[in-house]
């Protein structure tokens, strides 16, 4: 009798320890892909190559803590950057980014004019538009709402749906956002030409 | 926002995004497409958009994956437990997640689990309407807290709460209309203390405000509902403080690691924001 159950819950024991196995092998199928996209991000966020690593394997922990609440056959990728996203954010420099940048309350109310850049012509705007150093420095300055949807759009090509569900706001914020980031990206290469001088115009 | 040429003739900046972006479908692309048939401007603008989006895809991947990360984070991984299929957890759920059930009675191993799997660990804070009704059992209690436990373990685990700000005029008409009731927030926090943001939560299948303070180095949750009669009491539990307090219209209660005295400073400046 006694023999009969110990064998039992040596049973359920085995039975759990492949479950929780099949569970980590279809985990690591979908996240190791990410990992170099999540990287990127997280430098481009945090601007720092030491907290970014920090901040991919927090976000890897959490995800697979998750993972039983995580639906298969749904956005695993926009599932694994809305967790980056939020790991971030209650970082220090998350935080602080937080405070010392506009709010997005903020950043809906004043934006920039969307007509307000105007180029001086085709030929210098393909010029900056190409200039991969420029584009590079003006991602750099964006405000932190502004520069994760231009990640997330531009870089990572999500859809506008999978940025909503990102970053948990509705779609036309997330098309509005677009569009502004787009504007002051324009604005600061235009500012950047002019400073470089005489040769453009 | 993206109205904002709604009398210009030519493509709002949203609309040019939408196109490069792919968004654009049915009628509105349509439009769209009349439109850049017969206007040169909006053509080059188009053309140009589009250009800055390529270059941005170019210039933003600019990163590469330091040697030995994958290996790290899989490291990480393969120490850190799998949470139980049990466990539900809102904000590393699914983009829209489903309101959160009880977790009345839920094992304490998922619990643990989360504790191991976030490195927030240090910063566990507990909350609980003690005693909503005086008549509550004791076993009726502890599934209230543990409700409590696992609510806030979930935020902290989760990494962010849904609205991350230190201004009251910002979290505070977040809620609106998401609460059946109001509340007021302090217009001056005692010192080192700060607001780092708010939740939307069940308590009891009750909606409620979950605010986060941090105190010094510690953080604290204060909760707010509509109030249901009794008061709730203080307790201690697991070295937090649980600090019932009520208005003439809510119920709160603050928990925290913090020491007491200091949590019955925020305490006091919550209670008094309400009058």
């Amino acid at each position: 009798m006694a023999v009969l159950s110990w064998r039992r819950k040596d049973d359920a024991a085995r039975e759990g320890v492949r479950a929780e196995a099949e569970v980590r092998a279809r985990f690591e199928a979908l996240a190791l892909p990410l990992l170099p996209s999540l990287y990127n991000t997280a430098r481009w966020l945090t601007r720092d190559a030491a907290e970014a690593e920090d901040l991919v394997q927090e976000t890897m922990v959490k995800a697979l803590g998750g993972f039983a609440g995580f639906e298969a056959g749904t956005n695993f990728k926009a599932w694994a950057f809305r967790i980056l996203r939020n790991t971030y954010l209650t970082s220090r420099s998350g935080l602080a980014a937080r405070r010392t940048v506009a709010l997005e309350e903020e950043l809906e109310a004043g934006g920039v004019p969307e007509t307000a850049v105007e180029w001086a012509s085709p030929e210098l705007e393909l010029m900056r538009l190409s200039d991969r150093a420029a584009l590079e420095r003006a991602m750099e300055e964006l405000p932190p709402p502004l520069k994760e949807v231009v990640l997330l759009c531009d870089v990572e090509e999500m859809k506008y749906r999978e940025i909503a569900a990102v970053l948990e706001v509705p779609i036309g914020t997330v098309m509005s956002r677009v569009s502004r980031a787009r504007a002051v990206l324009r604005e600061k290469l235009t500012a950047e030409g002019t400073r470089a001088g005489g040769s453009l115009r | 926002m993206s109205e904002h040429l709604a009398d210009s003739p030519h493509l709002s900046g949203a609309m040019l995004s939408a196109l490069v972006d792919g968004e654009l479908a049915g009628e509105e692309m349509v439009r769209v497409e009349a439109h850049l048939a017969e206007c040169a401007e909006c053509t080059r603008r188009a053309l140009s958009e589009s250009l800055l989006k390529r270059g941005v895809a170019r210039a933003g991947q600019r990163y590469a994956m330091p040697e030995g990360l994958r290996e790290r984070v899989m490291g990480a991984v393969a120490e850190s437990r799998v949470a139980t299929p049990t466990s539900q957890n809102r904000d590393v759920g699914h983009p829209a997640p489903p309101p959160k059930q009880s977790l009345d009675g839920a094992p304490g191993r998922s619990r643990n689990a989360w504790i191991l799997g976030t490195a927030a660990a240090v910063v566990v804070c507990v909350s609980a309407f003690v005693a909503r009704d005086m008549s509550l059992s004791g076993a009726a209690q502890t599934a209230l807290v543990n409700e409590a436990v696992d609510e806030h373990i979930a935020a902290m685990a989760a990494g962010g709460p849904e609205v991350v700000s230190s201004d009251r005029h910002t979290v505070k008409p977040w809620f609106q209309g998401k609460l059946p009731f109001s509340f007021n927030l302090p217009q001056e926090l005692p010192a080192d203390v700060t607001l780092d943001g708010a939740n939307l939560v069940q308590v009891e299948g009750q909606p409620a405000a979950q605010l986060l303070f941090s105190i010094g180095k510690h953080k604290a949750s204060v909760f707010v509902r509509q109030r249901s009669g009794k008061a709730a009491s203080d307790a201690e539990r697991n070295g937090f403080h649980v600090e019932g307090f009520h208005t003439r219209e809510l119920d709160m209660a603050a928990v925290s690691d913090a020491d007491l005295a200091r949590l019955r400073e925020l305490v006091k400046t919550m209670e008094q924001a309400q009058q």
